[in-house]
C-alpha cells in the first residue's frame, strides 16, 4: 500500500481506475447483469459526467479564489439557455460561447456580490440558482414563445479516435482495436476495452476538450503566475495584499472563469446532449459538480475522477431499466465499504472502520434480500457517495483556508 | 555618509489620540536600532508610517538622504524597506519559494513562472545573508523560528536592505531567539540596517547597537547600548519606578486545592507526553512550572483543564476527583483558566468584550444559567471586570481585536478572578504585553494568592517565575525532573534542570 503511495499522481490514479474496473467485473460476473461495463455504460457516463466535471472545474477556480461557488447550478443554466440561444441563431461554434459568455453573466453577478459588496457567498449563490431558471423561463418564452422549450439546436460534433476506436484520418479508415478487444471474450481484458472505448468513440468534441482542461487548469493554477496569485487570494489574501497583488481583481477573474466553466457546462447539455433547451435539463449537475470538486479535494485530477463517479452511477441508472444494474451496485457499495474500513483500521481509526463495516453489512444485506433497487436509490447515491467520502476522508481533504471569508481591502 | 532613515518631527493622529507627537529618529546605515515602549506608545504607528502603510500628518522621512513620502508599501519596498510583520504573512499551504517570490514572480512571457530561477535568486540571497531554508517545504510544515525566516528571507528578496522587525520575539522560544539573534548578526554584517521593535528589555540589550524609547507616542530618548542597564530603560519607558514579580509573605495553607497523582498522557502514537506527575498545590500556594517549551507543560494545562485524555492517573480538585469530568463540569467546579495563545483559546477577537467575559462561565451567574445567556448580568459584570482590572476600553461592545495585548490580558485575567475559581491555570500570563500590564497582572496574581487561590503557574520568563512561585517544579521531556524553592534559586540554576544540564540527584546545579 505505501509502495502504491509513492508513485507519481498520474500513475497512482490509473491504477485505482483499473481496481475499480476490477471490481466491476468480479462484481458482474457473480450477478445477471452486464451494464457495468458496457460500451454504452461507459458513453453515457462521459455524456452526464462533462457538465458535472465543467461545472466542478469552474467551482475549483472560483474556490481556489477564496468565494464560495454554490451558484454553480443557476450559471450552468443559464449556459444551457444562452448556448441554446447562441447555436440557433448563430451556429455550433458561437453557441458554445455564447453559453460560456451567459455563464460568465452569473459569475459577474456573484462577484459583484460576494466580493465588491461582501454578501455572504452562499447567499449569492442561492440567489442566482433561484434566479437563473427563472431568468431562463421568462427569456425562452419571449425568444421561443414557450418557456420550457427551444427549436432544435445544432452540435459541434463528435470524433471517433483513429485505430483505437475505428476514426478515420483524412476519410480513410483505421482499425478499432478495441472493439477487436471488447469481442473476446478474455475476462477483465475486454471489459476495460469496453469502458475505453465507450470514452473514445462517438465522444463529443467539447468532451475531449473538457479532459484536455485537466493539465492545462493544473499548469495554470500551480505553475503560472496567474495562479500562484489565485491561490493566495483563497489562502490567506491580507498576505497577497501585503506583497501589493491586486486580491479583488484575481477574486473577479476566477469568479467569472467559474461562470464561463458553468456556462460550457450548460451549453454542453443543451447543444450537444439535448440538441434543445428545455428547462430542468441541468439535472442539479450544477450541484454535483460542486460535489466533485470538494470529492476532487480541489484539484483538477480529482475533481474529473469525481465527475466521472457520479457519472457512472447516473448513467448506469439511465439504461437500467428493470434495475438490475442497480442492484449489482450496491455489491460495489459492500466492497468498497469493506475497502474503506480495512484502510480505516489499518491507520488505527476504529470508530471509522466500524462505521464503513456496518454501512457495508448493511448493504451486503440489501444485495441479498432483494433482486432489484428501486430508482430512487441511484438518484441519491451521487450524493450518498460525496457524504461517505466527507466521512471518512474529510480529514485527508484541504479546502483553500480562506475559502468563504470576506475579503476587504486595507485589512490587516 | 547619510543615515539610513532619519524621521523628523512625525507627527500622527488619530480621533481623539496623538499616536506620534513630534517623533525624530535616526538609524544609521548597518546598525541594528531598537524601538522600545509600553504597548500604546506609538511604535507600531511610527513603523507603519515609515513602511508606507500610514500617511504622516506632519514631519519628514529621509531614506539614505533622500526626502521620500510613501503612498503604498510598494513605495517602501522600492526604497528598499522591508517590514517582517509580528503576525506573519504567510499562507500555510503555498511552499516556502510560492510564498517568497509572490508579487515579485520571475516570469517567461507565457505567464509561467521560473521555478528554477527563482530557486536559484533565493539560494543565492539566502546565501549572501547567511539564512538556511528549504524551498519546497509546505509553510504548513515550518516551526514558528523557520516561519519567521521565511518572512525575513522574503524582504530580502524584494531586494530591501532596511528591514523593520515588529516584534520579532514576541512568537519566539528562547532558544528561537538565540537562532534569531544570530541572524540578525549576520544580516548585519551582511550590510543590512535592522530596525526593530521589543519590550523585552534584556533582548534589546543583547542584540542592538542603538535604543530609542518611546512614551506616549513622544521619543524620550535615544542612546547607544553602552553601559545602559534594562532597569535605566524601563524607567525611561513607563516613566516611574519598576515593578517587579516579588510575592512577599507566604500565604500557602494547608488544604490541597489541586492533587495530581502518578498523571500520565499520550500523543496520537502513544508515546508518552507526560509519564509520572505527581503534585498539589494548596490553597494560597502559587506553583510555578519551568521548562524549555514543548516539554510537556502545554499537556499537563490541557489534562487539568479537560482537554487532553488522560491515559493513567487521577486529578482532584479540593478532593474530588474530577478525572472523568467533561471540561464544563471542570470549569464549574472552580478552575481558572488564563490559556497560553490569548487569541486562539482565550477570546472571540470579533465578538465584543461582554460576551468575552461570559467565556468559559456562560452556564454561571451572573453570566447565565444552564440553558440562557443572562444578557444584564453580563454586561454588569464585564463593566465590573473593566473598572476592577483596569481593562482600557471606550466601552463594553468594542470588539476584543481593538484592545491591545495587555488589555485583553487584563480582561481575561478578570474574568477568571471574578469567578472565585478555587484553581488558577496561569499559562504565560504576562507574553507579549508591555511592563505596566504586566505589573498589573502580577498584582491581581498576588492579591487572589493572600486571597487563598491556588495557582498554577507555567512561565518561560524565569524571573516572574522565581518570583512569583511558593514553590518550583522542572518539567523535561513529560516528567517532573526537579523542585526547588525560588529562594535560593537563579535562572541560571533553572536553566540548567530545564535543560538536562543538571540533575536534582547531582545535587549543585552546574
Amino acid at each position: 500500500m505505501s509502495a502504491i503511495l509513492k508513485l507519481p499522481a498520474w500513475l497512482r490514479w490509473p491504477l485505482y481506475v483499473l481496481v475499480g474496473i476490477f471490481v466491476l467485473t468480479v462484481v458482474q460476473s457473480i450477478s445477471d447483469t452486464e451494464r457495468l461495463t458496457q460500451v454504452a455504460t461507459a458513453r453515457e457516463m462521459l455524456r452526464f459526467s462533462v457538465p458535472i466535471f465543467l461545472a466542478g472545474l469552474g467551482g475549483l477556480f472560483s474556490e481556489r479564489s477564496g468565494v464560495v461557488n454554490i451558484g454553480l447550478e443557476g450559471m450552468l443554466i443559464l449556459g444551457m439557455w444562452f448556448g441554446a440561444w447562441g447555436s440557433i441563431e448563430y451556429g455550433a461554434w458561437a453557441g458554445l460561447a455564447i453559453g460560456m459568455a451567459g455563464g460568465a453573466l452569473g459569475g459577474l453577478l456573484h462577484a459583484i456580490a460576494t466580493v465588491s459588496f461582501g454578501v455572504d457567498h452562499i447567499i449569492s449563490g442561492v440567489a442566482i440558482n433561484i434566479l437563473a431558471p427563472a431568468l431562463t423561463r421568462f427569456l425562452a418564452d419571449e425568444v421561443w414563445e414557450s418557456p420550457t422549450t427551444s427549436p432544435r439546436t445544432e452540435s459541434v460534433g463528435d470524433w471517433d479516435v483513429p485505430f483505437l476506436a475505428g476514426g478515420t484520418i483524412f476519410g480513410n479508415e483505421t482499425p478499432d482495436i478495441l472493439l477487436s478487444i471488447g469481442q473476446t471474450e478474455i475476462w477483465f481484458v475486454h471489459d476495460v476495452a469496453q469502458l475505453l472505448r465507450g470514452l473514445l468513440r462517438g465522444t463529443h468534441f467539447v468532451s475531449y476538450f473538457a479532459i484536455l482542461l485537466v493539465p492545462i487548469t493544473t499548469w495554470i493554477v500551480w505553475r503560472t503566475r496567474f495562479g500562484l496569485r489565485l491561490r493566495i487570494a483563497g489562502e490567506d489574501p491580507v498576505a497577497g495584499a501585503a506583497q501589493g497583488i491586486n486580491i479583488t481583481r484575481y477574486k473577479y477573474v476566477a469568479v467569472i472563469l467559474s461562470g464561463v466553466l458553468a456556462g460550457l457546462g450548460g451549453a454542453f447539455i443543451s447543444t450537444e446532449l439535448s440538441g434543445l433547451f428545455q428547462g430542468g435539463n441541468s439535472a442539479g449537475r450544477g450541484f454535483i459538480g460542486l460535489a466533485a470538486l470538494i470529492f476532487g479535494n480541489w484539484r483538477p485530477g480529482g475533481v474529473l475522477i469525481g465527475a466521472l463517479l457520479f457519472g457512472y452511477v447516473f448513467g448506469l441508472d439511465l439504461r437500467d431499466l428493470d434495475g438490475t444494474a442497480s442492484h449489482a451496485m450496491l455489491l460495489v457499495n459492500t466492497i468498497a465499504l469493506v475497502g474503506v474500513g480495512a484502510w480505516a483500521l489499518s491507520r488505527n481509526r476504529t470508530t471509522d472502520a466500524i462505521l464503513a463495516g456496518i454501512l457495508g453489512t448493511l448493504s451486503f444485506i440489501w444485495w441479498v434480500s432483494s433482486d432489484t433497487v428501486p430508482s430512487w436509490w441511484s438518484n441519491i447515491l451521487p450524493f450518498v457517495l460525496v457524504l461517505l467520502v466527507l466521512v471518512f476522508f474529510a480529514q485527508r481533504l484541504r479546502m483553500p483556508a480562506a475559502l468563504g471569508m470576506p475579503f476587504r481591502k486595507g485589512d490587516s | 555618509m547619510s543615515a539610513a532613515i532619519e524621521l523628523t518631527g512625525i507627527t500622527k493622529r488619530f480621533p481623539g489620540v496623538i499616536a506620534n507627537d513630534d517623533v525624530n529618529l535616526t538609524v544609521e546605515k548597518g546598525e541594528i536600532h531598537a524601538i522600545c515602549g509600553e504597548n500604546g506608545a506609538g511604535k507600531s504607528t511610527l513603523m507603519k508610517i515609515l513602511y508606507g502603510l500610514q500617511g504622516a500628518d506632519e514631519g519628514t522621512m529621509a531614506v539614505n538622504g533622500e526626502v521620500v513620502t510613501f503612498n503604498s508599501p510598494n513605495d517602501a519596498i522600492d526604497r528598499g524597506i522591508g517590514m517582517v510583520h509580528q503576525h506573519f504573512m504567510l499562507a500555510d499551504q503555498l511552499t516556502v519559494l510560492e510564498n517568497i517570490i509572490l508579487g515579485a514572480e520571475p516570469t517567461s512571457g507565457g505567464g509561467a513562472i521560473k521555478f528554477k530561477e527563482a530557486e536559484a535568486q533565493l539560494a543565492k540571497v539566502a546565501a549572501e545573508y547567511g539564512l538556511t531554508i528549504d524551498p519546497n517545504d509546505l509553510v504548513e510544515t515550518l516551526e514558528v523560528g523557520e516561519r519567521q525566516r521565511v518572512e525575513i528571507i522574503k524582504v530580502l528578496y524584494r531586494g530591501a536592505d532596511i528591514l523593520i522587525l515588529d516584534e520579532p520575539t514576541a512568537v519566539l522560544v528562547p532558544q528561537e531567539v538565540e537562532a534569531l539573534f544570530d541572524n540578525m548578526r549576520d544580516l548585519k554584517a551582511a550590510g543590512a540596517t535592522i530596525l526593530f521593535i521589543d519590550h523585552k528589555l534584556d533582548e534589546v540589550l543583547e542584540i542592538s547597537d542603538s535604543i530609542t524609547v518611546l512614551r506616549h507616542g513622544k521619543t524620550v530618548a535615544t542612546m547607544r547600548n553602552d553601559g545602559v542597564t534594562a532597569h535605566d530603560l524601563a524607567e525611561l519607558m513607563v516613566g516611574s519606578e519598576l515593578p517587579t514579580p516579588e510575592t512577599g509573605e507566604s500565604t500557602v495553607t494547608d488544604t490541597v486545592a489541586l492533587s495530581i497523582q502518578n498523571l500520565t498522557v499520550v500523543d496520537e502514537d502513544a508515546r508518552p507526553v507526560l509519564e509520572g506527575i505527581d503534585l498539589s498545590i494548596r490553597k494560597g500556594e502559587i506553583l510555578g512550572i519551568a521548562g524549555v517549551e514543548g516539554n510537556g507543560q502545554g499537556e499537563l494545562v490541557d489534562a487539568i483543564i479537560g482537554t487532553a485524555a488522560v491515559s493513567a492517573g487521577t486529578i482532584g480538585l479540593l478532593g474530588n476527583d474530577i478525572t472523568k469530568l467533561s471540561v464544563r463540569k471542570r470549569r464549574e467546579a472552580g478552575i481558572g483558566y488564563v490559556p497560553e495563545d490569548r487569541h486562539r483559546e482565550g477570546l472571540l477577537l470579533d465578538a465584543p468584550l461582554w460576551e468575552n467575559a461570559a467565556l468559559g462561565h456562560q452556564t454561571q451567574a451572573p453570566y447565565g444559567s444552564r440553558w440562557f445567556i443572562d444578557r444584564k448580568g453580563t454586561r454588569r459584570q464585564t463593566a465590573e471586570i473593566k473598572e476592577q482590572f483596569d481593562v482600557r476600553t471606550p466601552n463594553i461592545d468594542v470588539s476584543a481585536h481593538a484592545l491591545s495585548g495587555g488589555n485583553q490580558q487584563k480582561l481575561i485575567i478578570g474574568r477568571e478572578l471574578t469567578s472565585n475559581p478555587s484553581l488558577l491555570i496561569a499559562a504565560h500570563p504576562t507574553r507579549g504585553i508591555d511592563v505596566g500590564a504586566q505589573a498589573a497582572v502580577w498584582e491581581q496574581i498576588r492579591d487572589a494568592r493572600a486571597n487563598g487561590l491556588a495557582t498554577l503557574l507555567i512561565s518561560a520568563d524565569l524571573d516572574e517565575l522565581i518570583g512569583l512561585s511558593d514553590t518550583i517544579l522542572v518539567m523535561l521531556r513529560g516528567r517532573l525532573v526537579a523542585q526547588v524553592s525560588p529562594d535560593d534559586v537563579t535562572p541560571r540554576d533553572l536553566g540548567a534542570y530545564m535543560t538536562g544540564a543538571a540533575t536534582q540527584d547531582d545535587g549543585q546545579a552546574a
